[in-house]
This record gives structure tokens, C-alpha cells and sequence, in this order.
């Protein structure tokens, strides 16, 4: 851990949040400013190849640092770019959310509280999996993820799809996955495993709107089939 | 006991395919997990053990109902295939890999300076 743990991470300055975002222009603004309300956090955003103006909407948020793949790359290799960036930022703890506003910034206190307190590395965010709360199809879908992370990544966890998670620097330097789409979630689950890194999971609030519900590179039932395809087809090559 | 060219060929594949897996599996390099070095014990083990022992095909001939010396000619052709499939695919993710190497160095090379930066340590990635 850092020089400054305990101090300046106690008044939330080093806490780095980290948004990969593809198209959301029309939400990025919303969620950045709740994640500003929320505390006192550096924002990273980055824009993942857009066609929209994801890009010029993130750059144009006061206090925001904006990034930009060139190319779509995929939510994984947006989100390691955010990480990269927030650790030569010197960021202590480093958060990742949704750039779809599913998330919400209010639970990011409750994420991050473990890893002040030194209790662990990594803190899984865990999506309520009850019906009327997260629709049943992800619900079986978000089963079977964990049940085929567990098989080839070794470890059980309650929601290994969800992108809000929060990790010390030590676990966000250490990390290091080549998954660029939805299977980096799963992936890092493999580096906590590999690494020995102390996670914990914590619920966290959802909210399915039909913007994220909508969206075309949301982690539906066809991306979903891809990204177990792509975890099983990596163990093979 | 006659040697057959085909045996040679297949048995020195298996043995680097078997070395390269074992080698990056107890280095730990990155993606190298147990279940991946298994697949790989079970399938070029499997291909030097028929190339060892040809005889152990006709077990698996009377298996799946395959009779003849048919069986030779589709070995050779699946390992063919399987090896073209095996660089093919690890070029691609390769390729992919430095693709998104390359863009992820053009983005943060846009990161704006901060100083406080007070670590012994890089962020190593």
C-alpha cells in the first residue's frame, strides 16, 4: 500500500473512479455528475472508440480527465486503460463503474470502505439476483458466469460479470489481464486467485433502465454466448 | 520395431508443444492456468501416445466404429488442422493483443501531467 494510505485516502482525494464508456453520450453526462456528487473522487472516462460524442461529452465536464481509444477495443481493455492511467495518477484506491448509469454512485463509500480499513485487496460490487430486481434472464445468465468462472478461474464469487468493483493500488498494479470484452471481469477473478489477493464482496444497488436495458453492446444473451466462448476457447490457445 | 516417418514427425510436434506448455505453465507466465497445460498433456499426449503405439487406434477404431487404415491418414490430417488452427488463432490473439496495446499507449500518452505521485513502486502494466 502507499505512503498516504490513511491519510489523504481517508479524505477520498486519491480515489480514482474509473468509467469506460462506448456510445453513451447521452447518459455520461448524468452519471458523471452523480458520481461528483457522491464525493470527492478523480474521474477518469474513458471513451472506447465512440461514434457518438461520448468523447467530446466526457472532455467537456469540468474536472473529468478524458481519455479516447482510437478504436474499439472493448469494455475490458477501456476499463485497464482507466486503471493504468489512474495508477500513474497515483491513485490509492481505484473504483470502476458503468458508463450506463446502472450503477450507482452512492454505493461507491460502502465498496471502498474494506480496502481503507486494510482488510482486503479487491471488492467485488454483487448485484441483488432477485427477481423483480434484476430481470431473470441475467439472473440465469449471472449463475452460469459464476458457475463457468469457478470451473476455470477457481474461485466462487457471487457475481462475477459485475463491473463495479473497487481495488487497492497494490491489486490494481498487480492485475494484469490481456481480456479486452466482457471476459476481463471474469478475468480478474483469475489474478485474484493467481495473485492470492484478499476481495470481498459487497451489495450493491442496480438500476436496469431502459437505456441500459436497450443498448445494443450491452453484455445480452448473444454477447454473453461470446464471452463464455472466449473464456473457454483462452484456456485452449 | 519399424519406425515410420509419420511417428517421428508427430512425436517431435507433441514433445515441443508439450515442452512449450509445461515451460510457461511452471514459469507462471500470464494465462498459463492448470486446466490449460492439462488440455494440452491430454491432447499432444494423445498424439504422441497413438504415434508411440498405433496399435492403441484400433482400440478406438472398434470405439467409434471405424475400421481400416483410414485411420491413419485422418490422424495426420487433424493434426494438421489442429496445429494450423493453434498458430492461426494465437497469431490472431496476438495481434489483437498489441492492437490494444498500441491503442491503450496513444490514450494515456493524452493523460495530463499531475505531480503527486509519491511511490517507490510503478504501476508495472
Amino acid at each position: 500500500m502507499g505512503k498516504r494510505e490513511g491519510i489523504d485516502t481517508v479524505m477520498g482525494r486519491f480515489v480514482h473512479i474509473v468509467i469506460p464508456a462506448y456510445n453513451e453520450a447521452a447518459v455520461l453526462a448524468d452519471v458523471v455528475r452523480e458520481v461528483q456528487a457522491a464525493g470527492e473522487y478523480t474521474i477518469i472516462v474513458v471513451d472506447d472508440g465512440s461514434r457518438d460524442a461520448t468523447f467530446n461529452t466526457a472532455r467537456s465536464l469540468d474536472n473529468v480527465i478524458a481519455l479516447r481509444h482510437k478504436l474499439n477495443r472493448g469494455k475490458g481493455a477501456a476499463t485497464k486503460t482507466g486503471i493504468v492511467a489512474a495508477n500513474r495518477l497515483g491513485a490509492d484506491i481505484i473504483v470502476t463503474m458503468d458508463g450506463d448509469g446502472q450503477h450507482d454512485p452512492s454505493d461507491i463509500e460502502a465498496l471502498i470502505a474494506p480496502i481503507r480499513t486494510g482488510e482486503c485487496d479487491v471488492v467485488l460490487g454483487t448485484r441483488p439476483k432477485v427477481k423483480g430486481e434484476m430481470p431473470f434472464i441475467k439472473i440465469i445468465a449471472n449463475k452460469i458466469g459464476n458457475i463457468v468462472t469457478w470451473l476455470l478461474y477457481g474461485i466462487h464469487v457471487s457475481d462475477s460479470q459485475s463491473g463495479f468493483r473497487a481495488y487497492s493500488h497494490f491489486a490494481a498494479t498487480i492485475i494484469d489481464t490481456k481480456a479486452d470484452k466482457y471476459e476481463y471481469d471474469s478475468k480478474v477473478i483469475r489474478e485474484i486467485n493467481n495473485n492470492r489477493l484478499r476481495f470481498t464482496e459487497v451489495p450493491i444497488k442496480v438500476r436496469y433502465t431502459d437505456y441500459s436495458m436497450g443498448k445494443p453492446q450491452k453484455q445480452g444473451f448473444i454477447n454473453g454466448i461470446k464471452t463464455l466462448v472466449r473464456m473457454i476457447w483462452g484456456m485452449l490457445v | 520395431m519399424k519406425i515410420h516417418l509419420y511417428q517421428i514427425i508427430i512425436i517431435c510436434i507433441s514433445s515441443v508443444m508439450l515442452f512449450q506448455g509445461a515451460k510457461e505453465f511452471f514459469k507462471r507466465e500470464t494465462g498459463q492456468t492448470f486446466l490449460k497445460f492439462a488440455v494440452r498433456v491430454v491432447v499432444w499426449g494423445g498424439m504422441g501416445l497413438v504415434a508411440v503405439y498405433p496399435n492403441s487406434t484400433m482400440h478406438f477404431a472398434k470405439l467409434i466404429g471405424i475400421e481400416g487404415n483410414i485411420n491413419a491418414v485422418i490422424l495426420t490430417g487433424f493434426l494438421l488442422v489442429f496445429l494450423l488452427i493453434f498458430k492461426l488463432l494465437s497469431a490472431i490473439e496476438k495481434i489483437e493483443q498489441n492492437i490494444s496495446e498500441l491503442t491503450r499507449k496513444e490514450a494515456l500518452s493524452h493523460l495530463p501531467e499531475q505531480t503527486p505521485i509519491d511511490r517507490n513502486t510503478d504501476d508495472g502494466q
